[in-house]
């Protein structure tokens, strides 16, 4: 027993001794600061979405530093709460918290500035300027890096769009080509032509559970009715008197849209989150769906996915008429007006004021965010990192993880979403849970037919401008205004 | 001569209890009394009793009690039923017993997370094994959790299923400790199975009945990790509990006031169905010692 003990004690001293040497041994690169003895906790999201991305990161910011990097991971839904409780309470809890843009100005009151020679770079600049110039900045300072660039685009099987049998039976059912829907219309055509339950494949599939993504996927089909170009700002509320728009006719037909979109999901689509949609499009479940990115990485990796070399992309269908809410009136348009929806905005990293190590904090975001591993993870399937910088956007990058066909298409869909002259922005406000889980009940509620589209969203207006009463709606307004860039 | 030296050790117990149950409850009260919230900030203000009238002016807050109630009623019902069925038949020394007991057993140890996780995966509505059995008997796809009553159901057979052998556990050990002479008696006097259980068992577990039914009433009014992780309290808000309410307004919205307020009424509601289900049962109780 003795022996044993003395046995035990002696490897015991060796590992120490060993991982003392390892890290008296390790020297930071060249032109790198030393955080030797300096660990950053990074909150992130359960992964492998993003919380693989910031250990990448991380892994390759230990190396060059010698600093050490914790990734604590947390549900999606719970990650809001942690942070704000751990604020509120003055806990040194987070060096580094990965967040929506929408929480930005809940959240901007505990953060701190990001220090302007991050601002200095030609990575600052690669950075594509709608994140760069509006989703990192709040109250005219950046508070907060992009680590993820977030719109939804539309992904179909090439397989079946191209098969010769299925465009000559599209043809004679509906005396047109079958092709890459430009418009709501034409997408429900195509999904109900596709909708063969008993074939086990379905027209489309979008999120529609409560807490599961939902209401992005309807802003998305809102943005095609509402996001009038003459009128910039005023798809959520009015911009001069923040009165709710949601129960306008352009939000009730798309409510219609959706609710249409159930019907032509998979069964249980009703408790399916994005991560549920982008699993039956890459298991060749649905002729289509729309999401982030990642529905591309993850259908066009052969790891994980029943379909690779068929994941076409294109911009998310648009619409010809949009509602004017100033003359309460549909304008027609001679053309399609694509409006692709920056839903959710990209996960962004930023730095709390109660950080103890803000200085290697904000190094490890540069650096986790820098063009060589910004690329790496965006190419990955599962890091949940879409294009956010222009270097993103190098075929070359892509046609390594994907035919050069599904790259050009990918790279064009994500490239021309974020430069759409119609771009609609993601509602960013104080209060936004409130808001938000109010639309959620009244979305579920209208999907569960219980209440018809229109008295859903009255609901929804009428609680919108109680709330934004209680919060003081000359604040909101403002909040509401510089979000929206006005 | 007085002994001074009890209360040496009495208070500092006695004032760390007050510091852990009074203080709070102080706390939660007062807060429930004002207009207070952490986002977006505003400065709290006393709105006396405005956070309860808005509660019951709320219809979710109706809503959010009957589903609860309704949630209570069915589950500890069938729990106390079958719980106490299971107990008589493994009294009984059925072959295999002791495995039953073990198996019967295990929901109970498990966490309700891991449960409602393991659940939610066999409600699947492509792809569970539930899907699978109704699909053979010609019934593809039930919306297990999708639609109200179905996803009630579901609930429901969760929150039976992990709680029922803790019934088992309570009732078995109290079958156990019955007198044995009394049951001899009935047999010598030819009374049948059911005469007995009407006549000697059931009366003589009444109070320990008494005792495990109001248990689970009060920990089924609390369930909010099931809830939770199987429907969120959809579809809608229609099995949405009071717990998962108050967790919404105060840890999403961090609306504090509101949230407090709900958690008082919570209070006075489990005392007052306390006090009603003690007034109910002592007489009976009584009239069995």
């Amino acid at each position: 027993m003795k022996k044993m003990f003395a046995g035990f004690l002696a490897s015991a001293a060796a590992a120490i001794l060993t991982s003392g040497i390892a890290a008296a041994q390790c020297k930071p690169q060249s032109g790198m600061p030393d955080y030797t003895g300096v660990t950053v906790n990074v909150g992130s999201q359960v992964g492998p979405f993003i919380a693989s991305a910031m250990k990448q990161g991380g892994d390759s910011w230990s190396k060059a530093t010698c600093g050490k990097v914790q990734i604590v991971e947390f549900p999606f839904g719970e990650l809001y709460p942690k942070y704000l409780t751990a604020f509120a309470a003055g806990e040194d809890a987070f060096d580094v918290i990965t967040f929506a843009p929408a929480w930005t100005p809940d959240l901007a009151p505990y953060l701190s500035e990001m220090p302007s020679k991050m601002r200095e770079t030609d990575a600052w600049q690669d950075i594509h300027p709608t994140y760069r110039d509006r989703l990192m900045v709040w109250e005219g300072k950046h508070k907060s890096q992009t680590i993820d660039g977030d719109l939804h685009t539309l992904h179909y099987r090439i397989d079946l769009f191209e098969d010769p049998e299925e465009r000559a039976a599209f043809k004679a059912k509906y005396g047109r080509d079958l092709v890459v829907p430009r418009t709501w219309d034409e997408y429900y055509e195509v999904a109900e032509f596709f909708h063969r339950p008993n074939d086990g494949i379905y027209g489309v599939t979008e999120a529609f559970a409560r807490g599961g993504q939902q209401f992005w996927f309807y802003f998305t089909h809102a943005a095609s009715y509402t996001n009038h170009p003459a009128n910039p700002g005023s798809m959520f509320f009015d911009p001069d008197t923040m009165d709710a728009q949601v129960n306008n006719p352009g939000w009730v037909k798309a409510l219609e849209d959706y609710i249409k979109s159930l019907k032509l999901a998979p069964p249980g689509a009703l408790n399916y989150s994005s991560g549920d949609t982008r699993q039956q499009f890459a298991g060749g479940k649905t002729s289509m769906n729309f999401d982030w990115g990642d529905t591309g990485t993850v259908g066009t990796d052969p790891s994980q996915s029943q379909i690779p070399g068929s994941v076409g992309s294109d911009l998310t269908p648009g619409s010809t008429t949009i509602w004017n809410y100033k003359t309460k009136k549909w304008d027609e348009f001679s053309r399609v007006i694509h409006s692709p929806f920056m839903a959710f905005g990209g996960w962004q990293a930023a730095v709390p004021e109660l950080s103890e190590d803000k200085e290697a904090a904000w190094h490890y975001v540069e650096h986790t965010t820098n063009i060589e591993n910004s690329s790496i993870q965006a190419i990955t399937g599962g890091s949940g990192v879409n294009p956010y910088r222009y270097s993103h956007f190098s075929k070359d990058l892509w046609e390594k993880k994907m035919s050069p066909r599904e790259a050009n298409e990918y790279l064009t869909a994500q490239r021309d979403s974020l430069g759409a002259t119609n771009v609609a922005l993601d509602m960013r406000l104080p209060g936004y849970f409130s808001y938000t889980e109010i639309l959620e009940i009244e979305l579920t509620r209208a999907l569960a037919g219980e209440l018809s589209a229109q008295e859903a969203l009255d609901s929804v207006a009428s609680q919108w401008n109680e709330l934004t009463d209680e919060f003081g709606r000359d604040s909101q307004k403002a909040a509401y205004r510089a979000s929206m860039g006005l | 001569m007085r002994d001074w030296s009890r209360h040496v050790f009495i208070w500092p117990a006695t004032l760390v209890v007050l510091l852990v149950t009074l203080f709070p409850l102080v706390y939660t009260l007062d807060l429930s009394f004002q207009n207070s919230r952490l986002v977006p900030p505003l400065p709290p203000k006393y709105i006396g009793f405005g956070n309860y009238i808005k509660l019951f002016g709320q219809e979710r807050f109706w809503s959010v009690i009957g589903n609860t109630s309704i949630f209570v009623f069915v589950s500890v019902t069938l729990q106390y039923v079958l719980g106490f069925a299971i107990a008589l038949a493994l009294h009984s020394r059925v072959a295999g017993e002791r495995l039953y007991r073990i198996t019967f057993l295990l929901p109970m140890l498990m966490t309700p997370i891991a449960v409602a996780l393991l659940w939610k995966t066999m409600f699947n509505q492509q792809f569970g094994p539930l899907n699978q059995v109704f699909t053979f008997f010609g019934y593809a796809n039930p919306p297990f959790l999708t639609e109200n009553i179905w996803s009630y159901g579901s609930l429901i057979t969760v929150e039976v299923w992990q709680w029922t052998p803790f019934v088992i556990l309570m009732m078995l050990a109290g079958l156990q400790s019955l007198p044995t002479d009394i049951f001899e008696a009935a047999r010598l006097e030819n009374a049948s199975s059911l005469q007995m259980f009407l006549g000697i068992t059931f009366p003589m577990l009444l109070p320990l009945s008494a005792a495990v039914i109001f248990i689970r009433v009060v920990e089924a009014f609390k369930i909010i990790d099931t809830v939770y992780i199987m429907t969120g309290g959809g579809p809608g808000i229609a099995t949405e509990t009071l717990t998962l309410f108050a967790y919404q307004e105060g840890l999403k919205k961090f609306n504090l006031g509101y949230t407090s307020a709900i958690s008082f009424l919570f209070l006075i509601f489990i005392i007052i169905f306390g006090l009603i289900y003690m007034v109910i049962l002592k007489p009976q109780i009584e009239k069995r010692r």
